[in-house]
């Protein structure tokens, strides 16, 4: 069918093809690609000062400004932190979207009600993170505060306040929580138009075949999620490792550095402080080499995994199928 | 739509079932209120006083000094409408540049055989890759010098390119669009801009309003390019006010902040119902179209 | 739905063109302020015009509303003034440091006309990187004369004096401290109320303090609120600041805060509050985990933070008193360590167009010693007086002619003058342990001593942390 389509299209209209992608490539030339470029520059060169504009190419070490991130310590806490808190945010989150996007999607036990679960699942992710990090100050405020009142008072649990804001654990904890808290309900919905637009024949002969709701899930639906599962997962690993609002605004990368992200770490050298924008530019870039480095990684693993999983399903289809058609026979 | 309603097998319907039913349904209202908790202290402390919040910060009954902690607020220097207004100029105008744009983007992809169309996807899934944070720097410095500092234009223009929502689009189109149809507008001798809007965008509805939400609630939410961006009070953002919002250190009326962080929250409230049942439907995706 | 995005597409392309066209028309968002129906435009680059019926616009930054509610007042004052200009107020917070990084963009943009200066930066905005961006007194039109004529301490001239020796900067407070106590526990556990006999209860020196901190302990109350409070009395009493010969230094008496904190932490003599946080200001209203003792502290933060946050509420219409609080319950004596605290300068932007104006403000602000010049208000409460009309809060300013007519007696401290107390300590304030960079350095040293005192990282690691997240985030390396 998709060869047929494609002869449909005659040659001349390829020139809409250019057309049509020329609003985004400008746009994206402009306002993206060359402050990348500016950025990378920037990060040779001695441009640092409040509101400086003028700069000059490093003489000598032309690398000193990657040298000096690189050695530097809390640059290094910043990289480990935000890898930390977005592993301890997205496996809970995938793992709970995952399984909300089974039951919402399950063909024989279907949950009741389950739009108006939708909407409320998705609806933290429409609040500012600006709001939601003050809002949870307060929650956890110290001596008193919602939680805490609720910790000792209410329940009964602890002797005395506990002070959220001074233990490190407990600060990683609470910003990858305001995370997943945030976005679970944005990946659950991703997937779950990921699998309405699986085959349905698929399900049908699985159904046939028997098989039951979990081995359609993980047989069926999660192999043929793969390009939408690898979008979410590139998709959060950016968005977590350029993690910026909720770190920031709930306490500015404290207590001693705990929720200090890459993408704070930047702004406080380049933004705040002594207005280093080249030592913050070689900052970004490393940044982005990670970034690259880890997504490289999981389109390999995906690829892979999912090639694998494909071919099994299909021997084993083969293999039902040929079993099928051998009781037929020996019917 | 893949959903098709078979009657559920007799056999699953014993006390295992049940129990089954009721967990899931204890976890869905256990997820529903945790995600609304947090809401309801905050719209309910805006209408408690000072000491109420200071003495038990939780409470589910309100108070009644809703309109003492309006007045309180609306003496602060902390201008709701305008930051409102710049925030729906910035939201509005950058989710309609994203939407288009980039269905025109996936259109382009999918409708047109073209020399370097693989490579153009390829070239799109890697932007995918490049962090916001990366370009910040030599943005602020480029638009600083072209004297786009504090021009709500310079938010709103950048989202024309869009890399996941082209992604998002071409996995949708791929699907849904059928070629025949636009093969028989062009034999009716319709232009390739007229069949692209008004034969291909009306099919992709669905994909767009969700794209739509997502676009909006996350050019609505941002807040790095507009801190640095943004000098000028009368051009600040939603959430830069929200981030100022304790202007004022030295007096603490906690009424006052709730209550300016319900009015943040309430429109978007609005415009989220509107376009909600995209959620409630859901968008089908090709997941397994190359 | 159909319509719902029509609407949504066309009311964001009709947005997006005013967007487009700000440049001439910044007032397309509505203000909800009354005054500013008619403003001029900020962003032309006109030359100042004689305004023809339009309001001018002030750009006032600042991180409290303390001076914006000054330019207020002097509209007030001066009709005249004020049927010209109106004020645009940007008030930002210090916490988490978001003043500074947004008030050097808007100086870049030349979106300010006047700003404040804390003594933790105001280095940077008169001498360090920023000092380009004032304009001498002298440029607004300011008599710097009346320097002398009003006795301001020289301290905060020096401070205010850019490298060129023009003056760009004048507080308009005195900022010594004193130790500022709850009169009712003195009595349970000293058996006086007694200024002078508090003082010597509590002080000289940090080991009388700790003493009475054991004897307050015995009977369930605490001496301060947090670390904080005895942070603002070490870090002024240091001989040197935080850097010297571009390394950073660690005063002795300032590392000492290691120890001290520590030990109000590990014997419970505080309710561990965090200064401008919550349970902080609940201390001063006495609805803390236990009632604390006292606060160190200028006349600032009585006037302007305990008066407002002791927990009293008057009724606005009728001016019932619903209920007391602290109010009253408080004195002030002479602190265990003579410090200083704070202070406001005020500055011009050099790139005002509205350079006359704004010299007018900061003349009667800093400078106007009349009955009418705001710190004579200041000092006596006729600034903001009370509904009944007695004088509100008052504080010590920076003109020692002012002060020498002024009267210091507040009910907030049960009629107590605080002059007695406030002006002799004003001797301990001076510029000379000040940098640009205190800001920054005191929130990392800050952290690190949390850390420590909380029992998360030994003492040694604590300094050695400290070290490096200022090498980290200002290249100022350690001695």
């Amino acid at each position: 069918m998709k060869s047929a389509q494609s002869r449909i299209k005659s040659i001349s209209n390829a020139k809409y093809g250019y057309l049509f992608i020329i609003p985004f490539v400008l746009v994206y030339l402009i306002f993206h690609f060359y402050p990348t470029i500016y950025t990378t520059v920037l990060g040779f060169t001695d441009c640092k000062g409040l509101n400086n504009t003028e700069w000059n190419l490093l003489k000598g070490n032309i690398f000193a400004n990657y040298q000096s991130i690189l050695q530097n310590k809390s640059f290094q806490t910043a990289v480990k932190n935000t890898i930390v808190i977005w592993i301890m945010n997205f496996i809970p989150q995938i793992t709970l979207a995952m399984l909300l996007t089974a039951w919402f999607t399950a063909r024989r036990i279907t949950v009741k009600g389950q739009g108006i679960f939708k909407v409320i699942f998705y609806m933290p992710n429409i609040i500012t993170a600006a709001t939601i990090a003050i809002l949870f100050h307060a929650l956890f405020s110290y001596p008193t505060g919602p939680v805490n009142d609720l910790l000792t008072k209410r329940l009964g649990i602890l002797e005395g306040s506990y002070n959220f804001f001074i233990s490190k654990t407990a600060s990683k904890i609470i910003v990858a929580f305001i995370q997943f808290w945030t976005w679970y309900g944005y990946t659950m919905i991703i997937l779950i138009s990921g699998v309405l637009g699986i085959n349905p024949d698929i399900y049908e002969a699985a159904d046939i075949d028997g098989a039951n709701g979990v081995q359609i899930f993980f047989r069926i639906t999660i192999p043929n999620l793969k390009t939408v599962l690898l979008f979410t997962l590139v998709t959060s690993l950016i968005g977590g490792l350029n993690m910026f609002d909720i770190p920031k605004l709930y306490l500015n990368g404290g207590p001693d550095n705990s929720t200090k992200t890459a993408s704070v770490f930047i702004y406080e050298q380049a933004f705040s402080g002594k207005y280093l924008y080249n030592r913050a530019s070689a900052a970004s870039m490393l940044m982005f080499i990670v970034i690259a480095i880890c997504s490289a990684i999981l389109f390999y693993l995906m690829r892979d995994k999912d090639a694998a999983a494909l071919a099994k399903l299909k021997k084993q289809e083969r293999k039902a199928a040929a079993q099928r058609a051998k009781s037929q026979s020996w019917r | 739509m893949a959903k098709t309603n078979y009657d559920e097998p007799k056999s699953a319907k014993g006390p295992l079932f049940y129990g089954y039913k009721v967990f899931q349904y204890v976890f869905l209202i256990f997820l529903a209120v945790m995600s609304l908790l947090p809401f309801v202290i905050m719209i309910i402390n805006a209408t408690r006083s000072r000491s109420q919040i200071e003495s038990h910060a939780i409470s589910l009954i309100p108070g009644t000094n809703l309109a003492t902690n309006w007045k309180v607020f609306t003496g602060k220097s902390f201008n709701v409408t305008t930051g409102f207004i710049n925030s729906f100029i910035v939201s509005t105008g950058a989710t309609i540049c994203s939407v288009y744009f980039s269905t025109m983007t996936a259109f382009a992809i999918v409708a047109y055989d073209w020399k370097f169309k693989k490579a153009f996807f390829a070239f799109i899934m890697a932007v995918l890759m490049i962090p916001p944070q990366v370009t910040s720097i030599g943005m602020y410095q480029f638009m600083y010098s072209i004297g786009m500092t504090n021009k709500l234009f310079a938010l709103i223009v950048p989202a024309v390119a869009a890399p996941s929502t082209v992604f998002f689009m071409r996995q949708y189109m791929s699907g849904a669009l059928p070629m025949e149809i636009l093969q028989s507008a062009r034999i009716d001798g319709a232009g390739e801009f007229r069949i692209f809007n008004q034969i291909a965008l009306p099919m992709m509805k669905p994909a767009m309003a969700t794209q739509a939400i997502f676009a909006f609630v996350s050019s609505w939410n941002n807040l790095f390019l507009p801190l640095i961006l943004l000098t000028d009070k009368k051009k600040f953002t939603m959430p830069i006010m929200v981030s100022q919002l304790n202007g004022d250190i030295y007096k603490t009326e906690y009424g006052a902040v709730y209550l300016g962080l319900t009015l943040t929250v309430l429109p978007l409230f609005v415009i989220y119902f509107l376009l909600s049942k995209y959620i409630i439907a859901g968008v089908a995706l090709g997941g397994v179209k190359e | 739905m159909k319509k719902a995005l029509s609407l949504l597409a066309a009311l964001s392309l009709m947005a997006s063109f005013t967007a487009c066209g700000t440049d001439t028309t910044p007032a397309s968002t509505p203000d909800s302020t009354p005054d500013s129906q008619s403003e001029a435009d900020p962003s032309s680059t006109e030359p100042p015009v004689e305004p023809s019926g339009d309001k001018r616009e002030l750009k006032v930054w600042a991180f409290t509303t303390e001076v914006p509610g000054m330019v207020t007042k002097f509209m007030d004052l001066n009709p005249d003034f004020a049927a010209q200009y109106d004020m645009k107020e940007s008030v930002i917070a210090t916490t988490d440091g978001a003043y500074q990084p947004a008030l050097d963009a808007a100086l870049a943009g030349d979106e300010v006309d006047m700003y404040a200066a804390e003594a933790a930066f105001i280095l940077k905005y008169s001498q360090g990187e920023a000092a380009k961006y004032a304009a001498p007194y002298e440029d607004l039109g300011i008599d710097i004369g009346k320097v002398k004529e009003a006795e301001i301490a020289q301290y905060t001239v020096d401070i205010g004096t850019n490298p060129d020796g023009k003056l760009v900067g004048l507080g308009y407070q005195a900022t010594g401290g004193a130790y500022i106590y709850r009169r009712s526990i003195a009595k349970d556990v000293f058996g006086t109320d007694d200024p002078a006999k508090v003082k010597a209860e509590i002080g000289p020196g940090w080991d009388k303090f700790f003493e009475a901190a054991a004897k307050l302990k015995e009977k369930g109350y605490g001496i301060v609120s947090g670390d904080g409070d005895i942070w603002h009395a070490i870090e002024n009493i240091s001989d040197k600041g935080w850097v010297v010969d571009d390394k950073l230094h660690i005063d002795p008496k300032r590392e000492e805060f290691l120890d001290l904190s520590k030990k109000l932490m590990d014997n419970d003599y505080h309710n561990d509050t965090q200064d401008w946080q919550e349970g902080w200001f609940a201390d001063m209203a006495g609805t803390g985990k236990k009632q604390i003792f006292g606060f160190f502290g200028p006349a600032w933060l009585i006037n302007y933070t305990m008066s407002g946050n002791c927990g009293r509420e008057v009724d606005e219409e009728t001016g019932e008193v619903k209920a007391e609080g602290t109010w009253g319950d408080w004195a002030v004596c002479e602190p265990p360590v003579g410090f200083f605290w704070g202070g406001t300068w005020v500055l011009g932007a050099a790139s005002s167009q509205n350079k006359e104006a704004v010299g007018d403000i900061i003349e009667w602000i800093t400078l106007d010693t009349s009955e009418t010049g705001l710190q004579y208000m200041w000092a006596n409460g006729t600034f903001a007086p009370n509904e009944d009309g007695t004088p509100g809060t008052k504080d010590t300013v920076a003109s020692g002619v002012v002060m020498a007519k002024s009267d210091g007696k507040v009910d907030f401290l049960g009629g107590q003058n605080m002059f007695d107390v406030f002006v002799p300590a004003n001797q301990f304030a001076n510029g000379k342990n000040l940098t640009p960079y205190d800001e920054d350095i005191n929130t990392a040293w800050r952290d690190q001593v949390r850390q420590y005192t909380s029992g998360q990282k030994t003492r040694d690691a604590a300094i050695a942390d400290f070290k490096q997240a200022v090498s980290d985030k200002l290249a100022i390396d350690a001695e």
